[in-house]
């Protein structure tokens, strides 16, 4: 007998085919849903304040996910997200792998802030736990500036130590200063040949050092002019000025025995405005014709319309400015130039005054720590980065971290 | 005929000659320019001349300083008749200005500090233009001030040309929501430094009188925090120098400049300490800045000129140098003599 | 611009520009007219950004504003003399302050920072790079670090400029006055730039004849 069972198996075992493929089929659909790249989420993810400073920083420190290895690790970076005062999460920054610390610096004291951060995969982003809430605050004292502190101690010191030495009767040392013998020449020169001089003292205002030094060098020039009973004409271009000018140039006819020879009219306002102040003074130049041009303070683009005007009309002049860009017109176009800070110097010297000696001195001493600082710390840096020599790195480093300033 | 007499009928020509073309420009004449072969006409011309004058010197015979003047200003006004163009390249500081600027993602918050007047306008001019045409191309919003008094009215001038100019051509930009005008502050780097706290505090209105909580671009600003990138436009005191000083090393901004090419020799050492992310410095900043952002401008359209007057000038230091040295060489043949 | 402005500024431009041939009746009006318009414009400015944009608008808001007011007023004191003395107040604030303020900024941006930048490898392009610096690199790098520091001496006041001192102060000049041609030779740039758009504005938006 023939088996009556074969038809039916056949017939299951057909059937059953397209199952076991489909089945199959399935099987791969589902190998291929479970084939997406799912990175482990960073962990430990902790906030905490940024230490002295005004409110305005959060210091985050995580540990990677465990799937971010270089060079093939599943992560392709982080993201991560804050919330302000409990509302929505909104991303704030993105960073690449290995990445494991990012400092807030946009957060506003008053505030609270909540944080997550997403591990980046090729296919999806998972995000780790999130954070407390905090709330920034604010020091007293930012201790990052220490450096910057110690710098200014030690040089303010300096300058009180030769102030007071300069109280007490020393005498400082200040070099000689060309250009200074000419100023008592070119008075004699105006006087001799009975023309007018003519002193700017800058463009700006009391509160730049430049128009001090020019003022207390008007001091000393106009107590010569009073003597000599030579004429002045100070135009100026703040009033503030205008107030100094005229107080310096009374006192100075008043010790000279002469107070009925001063005039409010040596010091005149012109204007605030730079070219129209400059537009008048070159008229009263090719007007006056001042013998002596005295152009001593802070200047800006006027200065060599000034100068050339003043070398047009045969005036000699001396000059002085701390500001480097107009150094050169000076130079070029004027007899005598004091540059930048030997106006200073000049003002001290003429002045004799304890504060600006003092002062002086003690600014050298800052000078003298620039100069030694830099000799020796690119001598370490080109040692240390030549040969790798661990003192001279130390010094480097030394050097650069006491010179930094943090923020 | 006498001096005054002359200059009378100098005067009167000039005056004609103005007449004459203001009224072609009202019925519409072209404007000039010369052809390649005119223009090489012209520069030999000028270098022949100049060639004339050196042998005049060596001659003896010095020239006064109003040919010099003359001659500058020729050098100044041909080349905006000529037709030729200059080539431009591109600086470290420039190109790392743009970079600075081209990484910031859409939305982010520019302030433009507009620290001259018009006076210094023909450098900073084409860089307030083209600064603020590419932030609108990047989609970056966009608030400016001045801590000059005319410098606001500076940057209205700068949005009018750039709302106008081609790339931007169908776009709308709404006041109070892409761009702000905070207007002009008195206090000079004070202010720099208040801004740290409180912008609100230094610009309670902006420059048409809108009260400060009432602009939506700016109502959330608090200080420098929540700025993204500042950019200063500079002609001197207060500028670039006090917005590092405040503004980068005591509030962490991320600042880059545009200075007067007066002022770019001084600030450069600050780039090169890494206080600013980039500087453009003068017509030539200007000018390489715009050949970088494809916004050509007055900036690029100058450049002939300034190489032009430049090379006058140059000529000129050498010729006034063989003047010096003959007149010290005749002193010295005539105290021999003697 | 109108045809009344175009030529109102032209007539200004022009009689600015005639002083260079010789002082005339032309740039004494301009001149004039210029210094007058500067004097009020700053009144006009400093009255709507200070009284009007402070005070008016921002009433109530900022209440330190008055004691700065009244260091204003106290400013005015001087035109009497009985009480002028109390102006001086308000200048030594000024000077105070500014002072005080200016310390610190100048001297962490302009000496800290700038000294930290100097201190460089002399044959490297960065710190821990090694020998990679090519030659323009190094000169550039000798010129910086002994520029700053001939310079310094130079403006040392203390000790007297001789011997290796006075040498150092001789090349610290040297350097001082290359600078000072280099930054020469970027403000006759400056001003080269600012007679450009002068001359533009006279042949372009004036008389139309150039674009």
């Amino acid at each position: 007998m023939k088996n009556i069972f074969s038809i039916p198996i056949l017939v299951c075992l057909v059937i059953s085919i397209p199952f076991s493929i489909f089945a199959q089929e399935k099987q791969s659909d589902s190998l291929i849903e479970t084939s997406k790249v799912i990175a482990e989420p960073a962990t430990s993810l902790i906030v905490s304040d940024y230490k002295y400073d005004n409110g305005n920083s959060l210091k985050l420190n995580w540990v990677p996910s465990i799937d971010d290895q270089l060079p093939a690790g599943k992560v392709t970076g982080y993201e991560l997200f804050r919330s302000v005062n409990g509302g929505g999460f909104e991303r704030i920054a993105e960073f690449p792998p290995q990445k494991n610390s990012f400092q807030d610096d946009k957060v506003e004291i008053g505030s609270s802030y909540v944080y997550y951060i997403d591990a980046l995969s090729k296919d999806t982003a998972t995000s780790s736990a999130k954070t407390e809430l905090i709330n920034p605050e604010r020091e007293w004292f930012n201790a990052g500036k220490i450096p910057l502190l110690i710098m200014a101690l030690i040089i303010a010191g300096s300058i009180f130590y030769f102030i007071e030495t300069a109280r007490r009767g020393k005498t400082l040392f200040v070099r000689k200063i060309a250009g200074l013998e000419a100023i008592d020449d070119a008075i004699g020169r105006a006087t001799e040949m009975g023309r007018p001089i003519l002193f700017i003292p800058g463009i700006q205002d009391m509160d730049d050092v430049q128009t001090l030094a020019g003022l207390t060098i008007l001091g000393r020039v106009s107590k010569v002019i009073a003597d000599y009973d030579t004429r002045i004409f100070m135009p100026v271009s703040r009033s503030l000025v205008m107030t100094a000018g005229r107080e310096t140039i009374k006192a100075a006819y008043q010790s000279a025995g002469r107070p009925d020879a001063y005039s409010d009219d040596m010091v005149n306002y012109i204007t605030d405005e730079q070219f129209g102040y400059v537009a008048a003074v070159d008229g009263i130049m090719v007007r006056e014709k001042p013998a002596t041009v005295f152009l001593l303070g802070a200047f800006f683009a006027e200065s060599l319309i000034l100068a050339e005007t003043g070398n047009s009309i045969g005036a000699i002049q001396i000059a002085g400015t701390a500001r480097p860009a107009q150094l050169p017109f000076f130079i070029a176009a004027c007899d005598f130039t004091l540059i930048g800070e030997e106006l200073f110097a000049a003002s001290a010297y003429l002045s004799g005054e304890p504060k600006q000696m003092g002062s002086l001195k003690g600014q050298d001493v800052g000078k003298a720590i620039a100069l030694i600082v830099i000799l020796i710390g690119v001598i370490a840096a080109t040692f240390s980065t030549a040969w790798d020599i661990a003192f001279m790195t130390s010094i480097y480093d030394f050097f650069t971290t006491i010179f930094s300033v943090s923020k | 005929m006498s001096t005054k007499v002359k200059e009378i009928l100098a005067v009167v020509a000039i005056t004609i000659f103005c007449l004459v073309f203001y009224i072609g420009k009202i019925n519409g004449w072209e404007t000039i320019e010369f052809s390649f072969t005119v223009s090489m006409i012209v520069i030999s011309l000028l270098v022949l001349s100049l060639v004339w004058i050196l042998i005049l010197t060596i001659k003896g015979n010095l020239i006064e300083r109003r040919i010099v003047f003359l001659f500058v200003g020729i050098a100044v006004t041909l080349p905006l008749f000529m037709g030729i163009s200059q080539k431009i390249s591109s600086s470290p500081e420039v190109v790392s200005l743009y970079e600075s600027v081209d990484a910031l993602p859409a939305g982010s918050k520019v302030l433009i500090s507009f620290d001259y007047d018009p006076p210094s306008a023909p450098e900073l001019q084409p860089m307030a233009e083209a600064f603020i045409q590419l932030c609108f191309e990047k989609n970056l919003k966009v608030i400016t001030m001045g801590l000059w008094p005319q410098g606001p009215q500076q940057a209205n001038l700068a949005f009018e040309k750039v709302f106008s100019s081609e790339k931007l051509k169908g776009r709308k930009f709404e006041y109070g929501v892409d761009y702000v005008n905070l207007g002009f502050q008195t206090g000079n780097e004070f202010v720099v430094q208040r801004m740290g706290s409180s912008f609100k505090s230094m610009f309670p209105t902006d420059y048409v009188g809108n009260a400060y909580n009432d602009l939506p671009l700016v109502k959330n600003i608090k200080n420098f925090s929540n700025i993204d990138y500042c950019f200063n436009l500079s002609a001197g005191f207060p500028g670039t120098v006090e917005w590092i000083q405040i503004g980068v090393d005591r509030f962490g901004v991320l600042l880059g400049a545009g200075n007067t090419a007066v002022q770019a020799p001084q600030i450069y050492p600050y780039l090169n300490a890494g206080q600013l992310t980039g500087l453009l410095g003068g017509m030539n900043g200007a000018a390489e800045f715009e050949k970088l952002t494809e916004i050509p401008g007055k900036g690029t359209k100058f450049m002939l000129s300034q190489s032009f007057s430049h090379m006058v000038v140059i000529a000129f230091v050498l010729i006034g140098n063989v003047a010096f040295f003959m007149s010290g060489r005749k002193s010295m043949l005539e105290g021999n003599e003697e | 611009m109108d045809h009344f402005s175009l030529w109102l500024a032209a007539f200004l431009t022009l009689g600015i520009i005639s002083f260079l041939y010789k002082d005339n009746p032309w740039y004494k009006l301009t001149e004039a007219i210029f210094i007058g318009i500067s004097a009020g414009y700053w009144v006009v400015t400093l009255y709507w950004d200070n009284f009007y944009g402070k005070f008016w608008v921002n009433k109530g808001e900022e209440p330190t504003l008055w004691i700065g007011a009244f260091f204003g007023f106290l400013m005015l004191l001087r035109l009497i003399p009985k009480v002028g003395w109390l102006s001086r107040w308000p200048l030594a604030f000024i000077v105070g302050a500014t002072s005080g303020l200016w310390l610190m900024n100048y001297f962490a941006s302009n000496i800290m920072v700038q000294v930290q930048a100097t201190i460089m490898p002399l044959f490297s392009t960065g710190y821990g790079t090694g020998f990679d610096a090519d030659f323009a690199t190094i000169v550039a790098n000798f010129v910086i670090f002994f520029g700053t520091l001939t310079g310094l001496v130079y403006f040392f006041f203390s000790k007297e400029h001789k011997g290796a001192f006075g040498v150092g102060a001789k090349i610290g000049i040297f350097f001082l006055m290359i600078t000072f041609g280099a930054s020469f030779g970027y403000t006759v740039m400056s001003r080269m730039s600012l007679l450009i758009g002068r001359i533009d504005f006279l042949f372009g938006d004036w008389l139309g004849m150039i674009q």
